[in-house]
């Protein structure tokens, strides 16, 4: 076992055990801390696979910016414990379950019984320049400089929906 | 690389003037909050100035901006479509009772509308996987603050949360599709997937089904675009909460964005180039399933889930709703077929429905700001309460029917022909099954304004001569394209070339 | 030994298939949304997978737009929470039922 193989299964069970624990929660409060939990892990994750700042990101937007903000709408709304709801084990739940778990068996068995050349051993040995702010950059204002110009309309458009429909009267 | 990107920017044009719209938008709404007409003015200019833009570009075929937009024929006029759409619903916003109710104020109305515009302009251009994830997301979050703009009412701001729920699940399931995809072959670009498809296709084995999760999990994200079944479950909310120009706005515009991306994808991505497949213009998803079928499928139960819940409605807003999910199986049926006929009568049939559902829209909302309710039941003795209107929306009715001598008979005539041209006898025969079913509803709407009388023996409806030519402007063209069609048969004829398709 | 591509693609499908049990069992509206933050996660650890064992950066540079996008769709979807919480203090799916079939 080496160091990344140790950081790895550590970081996946972490992640895998707080996702559970979000969908199980019956606090919503508790439910976006295991959230956070979570958004950590993947973040280890994206260092071991050499996305640096996508890493930085992933802490920034998702644990910085979105789950405050959640927490935030939580609290706001005092959805706290006598918010609790009573939650509804239905069809729904099972008819979802079954089909989620059949996905990941029918993925596993691509993934395990496959002697695919596309689903490689290794990584690619140019992977360790591409997640840097440098790689990134370069890409974001070279080819991909039209989505990038586009997304600052999305937010723009986010930001002002937002406030209107949140703000108490027109 | 910067004299390249100013080159790229010439052919970005109309997109660069609508986002100039929107930003005009938000600061003149900010400057003048008293007077009323300013902000649809900018936003009824802008469309225009970029229309005309648009038109500037007939003729090109390029992709521009590393691959990530194609401007095109196609394109070209898939954004006619909408921006036509988008002009006639600011016409009708400007004019809606229900959007002023409490002296709302709807600077930001306009300038998110104008936003979800040019969303869905980029949707029928864009050539890239992401470009296409990120057009579809500015369209479809424009499109959640849109249906719950008027808060106050309650049925509106759950129709907006229903709207981002399913909204955020099916682009979720969509952008695992382009992962597996972008895995598979390396790309985003939809010509360069298409090279390297082939071969995940020869290799065979479990790539292969991969491949089939990829394309299924894509087409969710369009299916929930165009409210196809089963991707259509926020559909009948949505159009019965939001404001009823939002839902005309959605009903069209949105849907005609999707299409475009849609056909694009198809024919772009899993066109079999090398002719093994000619017959069927796609390749197989699997051995004896080629993705056209998928599609086929989609269409099947669009149509018939769409007409027969449609049956059992008695608000007219979500009637219509479920009619435009069946319009939306109809139309795949064109898609189904997939070549330069099919498409064409895909294109032809959207600007006919264009006219007739807008039409049925606009008619609707007159009568709810005069009598209040949407009810199918308080449509009884309008024939007699207001002679003009009621023959309008029957004239509609007619036309989504598909009834000659209306445009929407033209419609469907070019679809059936390319199905039949094409050897898909048994979807024009479920298609025509179809069509019987929808007459149902519709007669019914017609029936109890004309032949059932009104207890209560109320006043009779006037209308303004601004709504009464709108209604016309609506309706000439619904009746004209039902017997001179020939221009606009060829217009769609000469639109179908798509950038990089062979 | 080096973890090779499957375990990252696995795991995220794991993920993903808890999102959406998540979504399609949990009622309160603001937890739906959790759990479609975190498909949105699965999908970007697979892309940076594929990114890094292709040697080819379009996957990184998706998940930075999908995190944009997620940041506004999440703005979004609360604004909207707040709005209907004005109108009907819930946020239980079951109970936000004036449309149905």
């Amino acid at each position: 076992m080496t160091a990344e193989s140790l950081a790895f299964f550590f970081l996946a069970a972490f992640a895998v055990s707080t996702a559970i624990l979000m969908v199980l929660q019956r606090n919503p409060v508790m439910s976006a801390i295991c959230m956070i939990g979570t958004f950590f892990s993947l973040a280890g994750l994206y260092l071991l696979l050499h996305a640096q700042l996508l890493a930085v990101l992933q802490v920034v937007i998702y644990t910085g910016a979105i789950m405050v903000l959640v927490l935030f709408v939580i609290m706001l709304l005092n959805l706290g414990d006598e918010a609790r709801l009573r939650e509804r084990y239905d069809l729904a739940m099972g008819v979802g379950t079954v089909l989620a778990a059949g996905f990941v068996v029918e993925l596993f068995f691509i993934l395990f019984y496959s002697g695919d050349p596309a689903l490689r051993a290794s990584m690619d040995p140019r992977a360790a320049a591409l997640g840097t702010v440098e790689g990134m950059g370069g890409a974001l204002f070279g080819r991909f400089v039209l989505p990038f110009e586009m997304t600052s309309v999305l937010l723009l458009v986010a930001v002002v929906g937002a406030v209107v429909l949140a703000k108490r009267k027109g | 690389m910067a004299s390249h990107m100013l080159k790229d920017a010439a052919l970005f044009l109309p997109e660069i003037a609508l986002t100039v719209t929107i930003l005009a938008a938000i600061v003149a709404d900010l400057i003048f909050r008293r007077v009323r007409a300013v902000v649809p003015g900018i936003v009824l200019a802008g469309l225009i100035a970029t229309g005309f833009l648009v038109l500037g570009q007939q003729g090109s075929s390029v992709a521009i901006f590393s691959s990530m937009i194609a401007v095109d024929a196609f394109a070209v006029y898939f954004k006619l479509v909408i921006l036509l759409a988008a002009v006639v619903v600011v016409v009708f916003s400007f004019g809606s009772a229900e959007l002023q109710t409490g002296g709302r104020k709807l600077g930001e109305y306009y300038a998110l509308l104008a936003a979800a515009v040019l969303g869905m302009m980029l949707m029928a251009g864009a050539n890239n996987l992401l470009m296409m994830y990120l057009a579809l997301e500015l369209s479809s979050i424009s499109s959640y603050l849109l249906s719950g703009y008027t808060r106050e009412a309650a049925d509106s701001s759950e129709a907006s949360l229903k709207y981002v729920i399913y909204g955020a699940l099916s682009s979720g399931l969509m952008l695992y599709g382009i992962s597996i995809l972008y895995g598979l072959t390396g790309s985003l670009d939809l010509a360069t997937i298409n090279h390297i498809v082939p071969v995940v296709i020869s290799a065979g084995g479990p790539p292969l089904y991969g491949l089939l999760i990829a394309g299924i999990l894509t087409l969710a994200g369009f299916g929930y675009k165009i409210s196809a079944v089963p991707f259509h479950f926020w559909a009948p909310d949505v159009y019965e909460g939001a404001p009823i120009t939002i839902t005309a706005f959605l009903a069209v515009a949105s849907k005609a964005g999707g299409f475009a991306m849609l056909i694009r994808f198809l024919k772009v991505t899993f066109f079999d180039a090398t002719g093994v497949m000619a017959a069927a213009g796609t390749w197989e998803a699997v051995r004896g399933l080629r993705w056209v079928d998928l599609v086929a499928i989609l269409s099947v139960l669009s149509m018939t889930v769409g007409n027969l819940t449609a049956i059992w409605q008695n608000n007219l807003k979500r009637l219509l709703a479920y009619s435009s999910i069946a319009h939306a199986g109809y139309m795949l049926m064109g898609v189904a077929v997939l070549n330069d006929e099919g498409i064409a009568a895909v294109m032809l049939y959207f600007v006919i429905y264009l006219f007739m559902n807008l039409g049925a829209f606009y008619a609707v909302m007159l009568i709810a700001d005069k009598t209040g309710s949407e009810d199918i039941d308080d449509y009884k003795g309008l024939g007699s309460r207001a002679p003009f209107l009621a023959v309008a929306l029957a004239i509609f009715l007619i036309s989504l029917s598909g009834l000659p001598p209306t445009a929407g008979f033209i419609g469907k005539l070019y679809l059936f022909a390319a199905l039949i041209n094409k050897g898909w006898i048994w979807l024009a025969i479920v298609g025509a099954l179809n069509s019987v079913i929808a007459l149902y509803y519709y007669v019914r709407v017609i029936r109890n304004m004309f032949l059932r009388t009104d207890e209560q023996q109320s006043a009779p409806l006037s209308l303004s001569g601004m709504q009464m030519t709108m209604v016309l402007a609506l309706l000439v063209p619904t009746l004209l394209f039902g017997l001179y069609f020939g221009p606009l048969v060829q217009l769609a004829q000469a639109s179908v070339r798509i950038f990089g398709a062979p | 030994m080096e973890i090779p591509l499957s375990y990252y693609l696995l795991l995220g499908a794991i993920l993903f298939a808890i999102g959406v049990v998540g979504t399609l069992t949990r009622r309160n509206a603001i937890v739906i949304f959790m759990c479609i933050e975190l498909m949105l996660n699965s999908v970007n650890l697979s892309l940076i997978a594929f990114s890094a064992f292709l040697g080819e950066i379009t996957g990184m540079v998706t998940v930075f737009f999908v995190m944009a996008v997620a940041a506004a769709e999440a703005a979004v979807g609360l604004a909207i929470v707040i709005a209907l919480y004005r109108n009907k203090p819930t946020v239980n799916v079951d109970e936000i039922n004036i449309l149905k079939w």
